[in-house]
């Protein structure tokens, strides 16, 4: 009971002149009274007066602030006032949290003095009295609940003087006032929602921050409507720097989501009428991931990408750096020495006529077009299938993986003049004036040199692509096409603009003996992609697996040999047709160890353990990446622990260079430490559709990609394709602060 | 190897954590407007048993019901309640009462007691069915008396929150009050969707046991 002892006493003993003029009504009111006074003692026409509905309840029982929460009824006033005078609306002081386990109420205890502001009408006539007629409706509850209501009269002098205030309710109008909530209204706030949170963020005054972080723990948000938040939910109140952070549960009861978040901040010592803090706070809420959400710009900033998290960005966007994208495929390791070859071929005819190179041009792009097509296609009819793929797939097949290597093998070779067949494909038809001029024959050469490029170029996911192609997956078959379409015009692009321009191919150096020299040298980036596609081909199939794939290449090596040797022997028959059907027998080896090579699986989980032991090698204490799953993600996530999760494979190049450059370092390891960020990984080397689906969450359909969980149950921040130490330190700084305790 | 043995415990360990997270968890979980209404299977004041899957292919409405509640009294005293229940069981509608108030607390009658309030009030629902352990009431999130349900004949939930828009215990307040039950039951039976499919429900709190 705070009820001050003096008015108790007036309450016993008060003269009578107060009874006459306060009206307290009969017992419609079961435990509590309710009394309408004033703050003056006199009125003045026109001026501005405040009057109390002063609620008194028995002890244990409980009234209820303007949102009630989960039960209850806010008490009401009915005036009934004289012509020209105007209510405004109940000032409600801070209420205090009431838990009826699983629900909650927010209200008043013993006593609370409602505040009303009135505005008597400035034609007022001094001399008279001012009758303030009402009705004061309220909900009374100690778990049990009773309606009450009183019949509210109060008269009042109307004086043309200064009114006095009444000595007799100072006291009580100064309590009331000093619970009031004080304005937050132009703090810096917002809240983000997602479906199940309102993520209030706010950057509280300088000066009353410190006072905020001394008792966050204690700090309660009380929502003013009462179908917004889950009054019973925990909210967490925490720190983002100078950020105050309270993760608000949304109602079940809710629809759709509001413009605005008003409430009130309170510290408990304010909400239980003590000394405390509290403020109002109207925070225009941001749906999470919109255009207007400012994380989603940042990292749509730092990604130099649509951020697709919510899958939102829009076929624009997609088509654009899709197209970006396929320039860059260009640039990839696996695609350069094939194409700086063709582009050789302009050198060499730099002085054919400008048509025929124009229509190689048309002929190779065509061939790029029509490969990214019959991908899309593809990637369509399995999805149509419902198998769960995406970009990237075509890799997780061994037999693919073993394919390319023995391709990309024999191209080396071809490019160290090992023999002359297969190269002719990587020509323009231009190392050969005559089928330069020949037409047909080499416009075919440059469609499928077309269809050569795309095919090396499945490897090498460029950085661009990965929100591009995730975007485009989930949309419907038109739009994904039309993604690929960019896609391979992006990668066409800069040989067609070079098959245009006569100009610049006549910049070319002149065609000598530096072209071989080049030539043989690029054939060395292709026997790279060689180790690294037999690196990832081990990792699916094992040791054994991966030995069959050496004898592959090993046979083919062999048959290589063979032709170029069965060349040199001239018109010797019998030699020729033995070495015909070696070669034959060879071809035919070596496709047999291959395919058997590739339905090999690795002996129990040495792919995850393969995989995780050589990406950590270089510093494995102090970063521990366990394996994803759903369960494991969700373990962590339940925990309230800040997550990291590494979607990676092993033919994916940039995964392997983040892993080691940035992740694996000991300066990001012990960041992950400081942050006590758990960290998984989420291996696509091999297909699963667990991984693929809970990339298509993410709004992704191709690794890398880096999904941040902070603290609590927030939406992950998806990090940048590239990463670098400072990005990941500086996401961990800003998503995951370190919580001191 | 030792890091996958790691994870296997940590998988036991969560499996059991995920098995026992129901009885842990009977709060704050919102069934979803739209989904499949939440299974349960109550006895009525006659001992009789009633799942809701024995109304499939009907419509069901459930109602929270706690005779002591000033709210709930209004909506009995003056007839609202059982003209509705009247007029939608007329319309083959399974209305169920649901008493989820625990022993001890307002709301909460034995069956016998229960029936002679059922007769005195006029209760016209399909049947009062008891839950004293609350665990219904939780699985719906049945805040306040009265909170109304409608679930169609798929099993779907269709609405669940206030019955009307005026937030009183005054009778008077029934007077242009906007019923979202008969609202939303009118034009889902009309094959329309609900219109509002869900409100926050007024009244006073649900008497759980605790």
């Amino acid at each position: 009971m705070r009820f001050p002892t003096f008015l108790l006493i007036f309450c016993l003993f008060g003269p009578s002149r107060l009874l006459a003029q306060e009206s307290t009504l009969d017992d419609p009111s079961p435990h509590s009274q309710a009394l309408l006074i004033s703050e003056t003692e006199s009125i003045r026409p026109g001026e501005p007066f405040t009057v109390g509905l002063h609620l008194r309840l028995d002890p244990g029982w409980h009234s209820y602030w303007r949102n009630p929460g989960d039960s209850g009824e806010a008490t009401s006033i009915t005036w009934r006032l004289p012509d020209g005078f105007r209510a405004a609306e109940i000032q409600w002081p801070v209420p205090e949290t009431i838990p009826f386990p699983p629900l909650v109420s927010y209200g008043y205890f013993d006593e609370v003095l409602l505040l009303v502001e009135i505005t008597p009408p400035s034609g007022l006539a001094p001399g008279d009295a001012a009758v303030l007629e009402g009705r004061a409706d309220w909900l009374v509850c100690i778990e049990d609940c009773f309606p009450a209501e009183a019949e509210l009269e109060l008269a009042l002098p109307v004086r043309d003087a200064s009114p006095q205030l009444d000595p007799l309710h100072v006291r009580l109008f100064e309590t009331a006032r000093a619970r009031l909530p004080a304005s937050g209204s132009e703090w810096a706030s917002f809240a983000r929602a997602n479906e199940r949170f309102l993520g209030l963020r706010i950057d509280p005054p300088d000066e009353i921050g410190p006072m905020f972080e001394a008792d966050t723990k204690s700090l309660w948000f009380f929502a003013s409507d009462g179908d917004v938040i889950d009054h019973a939910a925990e909210q967490r109140p925490d720190w983002d720097g100078e950020t105050l952070v309270i993760r608000l549960a949304r109602s079940g009861f809710a629809r759709g989501t509001p413009d605005t978040l008003r409430g009130v901040l309170a510290t408990r010592g304010a909400s239980a009428g003590q000394t405390g803090l509290a403020v109002e706070i109207a925070a225009p809420v941001i749906i999470a991931g919109s255009t207007d959400d400012p994380a989603a710009a940042q990292m749509a900033e730092a990604d130099g990408a649509p951020s697709s998290g919510d899958g939102r960005s829009g076929l624009g966007l997609s088509l654009l750096f899709a197209f970006l994208g396929g320039i860059l495929l260009n640039l990839m390791p696996c695609v350069f020495p094939v194409l700086s070859l063709k582009v050789l071929g302009f050198a060499e005819h730099a002085d054919a006529e400008s048509g025929a190179a124009a229509r190689q041009g048309a002929a190779f792009a065509a061939g790029v077009l029509v490969s990214f097509w019959v991908l899309g296609a593809l990637l369509l009819l399995m999805r149509a299938a419902g198998e769960g793929v995406g970009w990237g797939f075509q890799l997780q097949s061994p037999l693919f993986v073993g394919s390319m290597a023995v391709l990309f093998f024999l191209l080396g070779l071809a490019l160290l003049g090992a023999f002359e067949i297969g190269l002719s494909l990587t020509r323009l038809g231009g190392l050969d004036p005559a089928s330069a001029r020949s037409g047909s024959s080499g416009l075919g050469r440059s469609f499928l040199s077309g269809v050569l490029a795309t095919v090396v170029a499945t490897p090498c996911t460029a950085p661009f692509m990965g929100a591009a192609l995730g975007w485009a997956i989930l949309q419907p078959p038109l739009e994904t096409m039309v993604v690929f379409t960019a896609l391979g015009a992006g990668m066409a692009l800069p040989y067609v603009v070079l098959s245009l321009s006569p100009g610049l191919i006549g910049r070319l150096p002149a065609p000598g003996r530096w072209m071989e020299t080049l030539k043989q040298l690029l054939a060395f980036p292709l026997f790279a992609t060689v180790v690294w596609l037999a690196w990832v081909f081990g990792l699916q199939t094992g040791v054994d697996g991966l030995t069959g794939l050496l004898i592959a290449l090993l046979l083919v090596g062999l048959l290589v040999w063979t032709m170029h040797w069965r060349r040199g022997i001239g018109r010797r028959g019998g030699a020729k047709v033995t070495s015909g059907l070696a070669a034959v027998a060879l071809a035919a080896l070596a496709a047999v160890a291959l395919l058997r090579a590739s339905r090999l699986s690795p002996a129990g989980e040495a792919v995850a353990a393969a995989n995780s032991s050589s990406n950590l090698a270089s510093d494995s204490d102090s970063v521990d990446w366990a394996d994803w799953s759903p369960r494991a993600e969700s373990e962590i996530r339940d925990a309230g622990r800040p997550l990291l999760v590494d979607f990676t494979a092993a033919w994916c190049l940039s995964c392997q260079v983040n892993e080691r450059l940035v992740l694996s370092t000991a300066e990001v390891g012990q960041a992950f430490a400081e942050h006590g960020v758990a960290l998984l990984k989420a291996d696509w080397t091999r297909r699963d559709p667990e991984i693929t689906r809970a990339l298509a969450e993410l709004g992704r359909n191709s690794v890398p990609v880096y999904a941040l969980y902070p603290a609590g149950e927030g939406d992950p921040v998806l990090l940048p394709s590239v990463l670098t130490k400072e990005i990941v330190l500086e996401a961990l700084e800003t998503h995951v602060p370190i919580v001191s305790r | 190897m030792h890091r996958s043995r790691n994870l296997l415990i940590l998988a036991a360990l969560s499996a059991a954590a995920l098995a026992s997270a129901p009885r842990l968890m009977g709060q704050g979980a919102n069934p979803t407007i739209g989904a499949a209404a939440p299974a349960f299977t109550l006895v009525d004041t006659y001992g009789n048993e009633h799942s809701l899957a024995d109304f499939r292919g009907d419509w069901v409405v459930l109602e929270w019901l706690n005779y002591g509640c000033p709210y709930v009294k209004k909506h009995y005293n003056s007839g609202n309640m059982q003209g509705l229940q009247e007029a939608y069981g007329a319309k083959g509608v399974k209305w169920l009462a649901i008493v989820s108030s625990a022993p001890g607390k307002q709301g909460y009658y034995e069956p016998a007691a229960m029936n002679e309030m059922n007769e005195k009030m006029g209760q016209k629902s399909l049947a009062v069915l008891l839950d004293p352990e609350g665990t219904v009431g939780r699985m719906y999130n049945a805040q306040t008396t009265p909170q109304m349900v409608i679930i169609d004949p798929e099993g779907m939930l269709l609405y669940n929150g206030a019955i009307d828009d005026k937030p009183s215990s005054r009778p008077e307040s029934l007077e242009g009050a906007h019923n979202y039950l008969s609202a939303g039951l009118d034009e889902a039976m009309a094959g329309q969707p609900v219109s509002v499919p869900t409100t926050k429900p007024y009244g006073c709190s649900v008497k759980y046991p605790g």
